[in-house]
């Protein structure tokens, strides 16, 4: 597994496209950052909450890339052919999707590692200047949060990849869900006075990780549901794989 | 030792392997021929575990292909899709193979050097050539130093150098023991590399024969002509031969050429020509298959 494990990663490392998305979230944490403390008014940057609201800000952008890079990590296989080379190599394909689960993981921690050195660099420099004292003990709490966060975000981007397999369908049908469903979703429940339900869904489960004190999940019901999203993802992975021809 | 046994697969309704059992013994190189859409790829990415069998089984060294341990330095395959990653370099995709592989790293700068792309390995791979893509892929499968080798139409793209080293470099490798299976849809190409060839045709197996068997039915018929031709014929008709007028002046006898040099001498007949018509390979193999050709043209 070890050596499998460190393929995965060699892979992400060889190609274009992972150093895209790590230039991606930094930048993105940097201007979230940048954002967040310069348009805050002098006198809330005082409030605890206010660092603990940095790096929330910087991890959410952070946690979607993880998703996609998940799910690409998987949906590159078949979209290029490398699959088959990869099965020569890796034949029992429960281990196959177990090692990208494994990859997944890896990439959400690396994206969101990144995300919070920047976050914290440019908060730490700014912060000081304004002598604005530190909250460590919020902004540690947030960027624990963040890192489980990611981490799971990767796993289910790559349970989500090993089910649908195509690389369009899956990053497009990722964005819908997020972006339209979800929220038709929340309205939905919300008319039939099951506003609550909505808490369970991935996007909400995954962001109640990074933040649950909005009234939702608590943090350990937030993972909890992440991980059955996962499991429920990476079972159609397992299904889909184990009878595929590869031709 | 690559085992094939009663393998059936289907694709919906497309039968595309039927009841095909064959063996490959080590120290040989086997052809696996047949035409486009005989079942041979199908056949051998169900030997690599890659195409699940709808019946029947495939074993590598004695076991199914997802049961070997460190599959890659036990058994090296190149299938007919190219399977690099186009935005990763040649040397990249290789190391990646080595570590999954438990391969030495320094294994991959052999195998660049073996198959000539020691300078293009650091290119991405989306701008190589098809035949370097194809020595690419050669390069994955000897990347193991593989007991069983598993090749998919392997001179496709390759040019005469190329195919010329590919026939030397496997020749070589089956003298070590090791066993080779190759397929193509040309018998021409792997004529001259195979000691036996396994022939399917509409994924049913029509031959399993040792080449010099397949060399010998692409011998056929003797070619004579004379100025005498029409008292020649009657010799030989009268010497229980079958033989044919094909156009003025020449015969066409189904004899080898010193029986029917023998019966005209014997005769006081001049002939101006005597040479023997051979089938060629392919016509004999487009015959074994059923396909349409002109045997003897």
């Amino acid at each position: 597994m070890t050596r499998l494990f460190a393929a995965e990663l060699l892979k992400l490392r060889t190609l274009r496209s992972t150093w895209g998305f790590a230039l991606v979230a930094l930048l993105l944490a940097g201007l979230a950052t940048a954002g967040q403390i310069g348009g805050t008014q002098a006198q809330d940057r005082s409030d605890p909450e206010f660092q603990f609201r940095i790096v929330l800000d910087a991890a959410f952008p952070a946690a979607l890339l993880s998703l996609l890079l998940g799910m690409i990590l998987v949906t590159n296989e078949f979209r290029h052919g490398t699959i088959a080379r990869t099965l020569l190599a890796t034949p029992r394909r429960g281990r196959f999707v177990a090692i990208k689960l494994l990859a997944g993981a890896a990439t959400g921690a690396g994206l969101m590692l990144i995300t919070l050195v920047v976050t914290a660099s440019i908060g730490a420099v700014w912060l000081g200047i304004l002598d604005v004292p530190l909250e460590l003990g919020e902004a540690t709490d947030a960027a624990l949060r963040a890192l489980v966060g990611a981490v799971l975000a990767g796993v289910l981007g790559a349970a989500i990849g090993g089910a649908v397999q195509s690389q369009v369908g899956a990053l497009v049908g990722a964005l819908v869900w997020i972006f339209v469903a979800e929220p038709l979703c929340w309205a939905l429940l919300g008319l039939l006075d099951v506003g609550g339900a909505a808490e369970y869904l991935p996007a909400a489960s995954l962001g109640g990780i990074v933040d649950s004190g909005g009234g939702g999940l608590p943090f350990a019901g937030s993972v909890g549901m992440a991980l059955a999203w996962a499991a429920l993802a990476t079972m159609l992975a397992l299904l889909r794989t184990s009878r595929r021809d590869i031709t | 030792m690559i085992e094939v046994e009663r393998l059936t697969k289907r694709f919906g309704s497309t039968l595309a392997v039927d009841d095909l059992s064959f063996s490959v013994a080590p120290g040989t190189i086997t052809g696996f021929l047949g035409p486009n859409g005989a079942g041979k790829s199908t056949t051998m990415r169900a030997i690599l575990g890659l195409v699940l069998p709808t019946s029947g089984s495939t074993t590598v060294l004695g076991r199914r292909y997802r049961e070997l341990e460190m599959p890659l330095q036990r058994v090296g395959a190149l299938l007919e899709t190219f399977d690099a990653h186009p935005g990763r370099s040649g040397r990249n995709h290789l190391r990646v193979l080595a570590v999954a592989g438990g391969i030495p790293r320094s294994r991959v700068d052999e195998v660049l050097a073996l198959v000539d792309l020691g300078a293009a390995g650091k290119r991405r791979v989306k701008g190589y050539s098809l035949g370097m893509r194809q020595r690419l892929g050669l390069a994955a499968a000897l990347l193991g130093d593989p007991e069983v080798l598993v090749l998919d139409e392997p001179a496709n793209g390759l040019d005469p150098q190329g195919i010329r080293w590919l026939r030397d470099f496997l020749r070589s490798h089956a003298s070590e023991g090791r066993t080779i299976l190759i397929s193509s849809h040309v018998l021409a190409e792997v004529a001259q590399t195979v000691d036996d060839v396994v022939i399917i045709h509409r994924g049913k197996l029509v031959r399993h024969v040792a080449i010099a068997e397949v060399e010998a039915l692409a011998a056929g018929s003797t070619t004579v002509r004379s100025p005498d031709a029409d008292r020649l014929l009657e010799l030989l008709v009268s010497a229980g031969l079958d033989a044919r007028s094909v156009v003025e002046g020449r015969l066409e006898v189904m004899a080898p050429p010193e029986q029917v040099g023998e019966i005209a001498a014997s005769g006081g007949v001049v002939l101006h020509e005597l040479s023997v018509a051979r089938a060629t390979l392919e016509e004999v193999f487009l015959e074994l298959t059923g396909e349409p050709g002109e045997r003897g043209a």
